[in-house]
């Protein structure tokens, strides 16, 4: 029982692992460790409810916690950032490629908005939530939501100004 | 949505980079369930004993329980009403009384004989000496 109850999990966690990661980085405004930081967490949560929603809907659950996680992690200390000497990560010469360069832009520019308006633009345009469940998440009335997303939009249109042309 | 908005949607979803779910990551994950599993065993422990001294306590101290039920004694006499034990009924018993104020103040009655006094009772009217004047 207990042996194909973990077997399914890690199959479901193996099949989804890239889509949450990459949903965990852009809540979290890029860092990986952040990321997989908030994504573990979550899946630790899953698993003691797997047997409730195994069979409904595991994904929306983590994406969930997920997103809840992410709008609070303002409010946590252990998510704070820490000046360091030497950057964690160092850019590797002739690895440059325009997708991750397009991806570090972007990330880039979410780590420059508050956790709110980050989780508001993510559910907004990669979710494709509506506006009552972006609210739901970030546990604030809609027109608190909409004015999170709103902000955050405009932001991003400062910070990424060039994909505002058309694209020929 | 305006362009910028088509834009920005559709360069969060083309910048999915693909993530295998590595042997690192799921060791990871199942310390993670573990700990969580031990901590969540070790609150469960911690509620029951602290409930367990809180019933216990609360048991302890309910009112009236160390106080064993008894008929209860009876209650105590009117200090006014003659108790048969303590006022004798017989006019031989107040003889051997001891004099009291009043009775000692009496005089005797002309023919020899004892006043038959009533028993002393802060209550009882001195009829006694208007006997004696009889």
């Amino acid at each position: 029982m207990e042996q194909s109850r973990a077997r399914a999990f890690d199959e479901f966690v193996a099949a989804r692992w890239s889509a949450l990661l990459h949903l965990a980085r852009l809540l979290v405004g890029g860092d990986r460790h952040r990321a997989e930081d908030l994504l573990q967490e979550s899946l630790v949560k899953l698993w003691f409810v797997w047997p409730k929603v195994a069979d409904e809907a595991p994904e929306p659950y983590v994406r969930k916690v997920m997103m809840r996680a992410a709008a609070r992690s303002g409010q946590r200390r252990w998510w704070g950032e820490r000046p360091v000497e030497q950057l964690p990560e160092a850019a590797v010469v002739g690895d440059v490629s325009a997708d991750v360069v397009e991806r570090s832009r972007l990330e880039a520019a979410l780590a420059q908005l508050s956790p709110k308006q980050r989780v508001a633009v993510v559910l907004r345009y990669y979710q494709d939530l509506p506006e009552g469940q972006v609210a739901e998440a970030l546990g604030c009335p809609v027109g608190t939501a909409r004015s999170h997303a709103a902000r955050g939009v405009a932001q991003l249109r400062q910070l990424l100004g060039h994909v505002n042309e058309p694209v020929q | 949505m305006d362009h910028f908005e088509r834009q920005l949607a559709q360069m969060m979803r083309d910048t999915e980079a693909p993530a295998p779910f590595e042997p690192k990551h799921r060791e990871r994950l199942w310390a993670g369930v573990r700990v969580r599993s031990r901590r969540r065993a070790a609150q469960r422990a911690v509620g029951s004993v602290l409930a367990i001294v809180g019933l216990s306590v609360g048991l302890f101290l309910l009112p009236g329980r160390t106080t064993p039920v008894e008929p209860s004694h009876p209650g105590p006499q009117p200090a006014t009403s003659p108790s048969p034990s303590a006022s004798p009924a017989t006019p031989d018993a107040s003889l051997s009384a001891p004099p009291s104020s009043d009775t000692s103040t009496a005089p005797a009655a002309p023919d020899g004989n004892a006043t038959i006094m009533p028993p002393p009772s802060t209550s009882a009217p001195p009829s006694g000496t208007a006997t004696a004047r009889n």
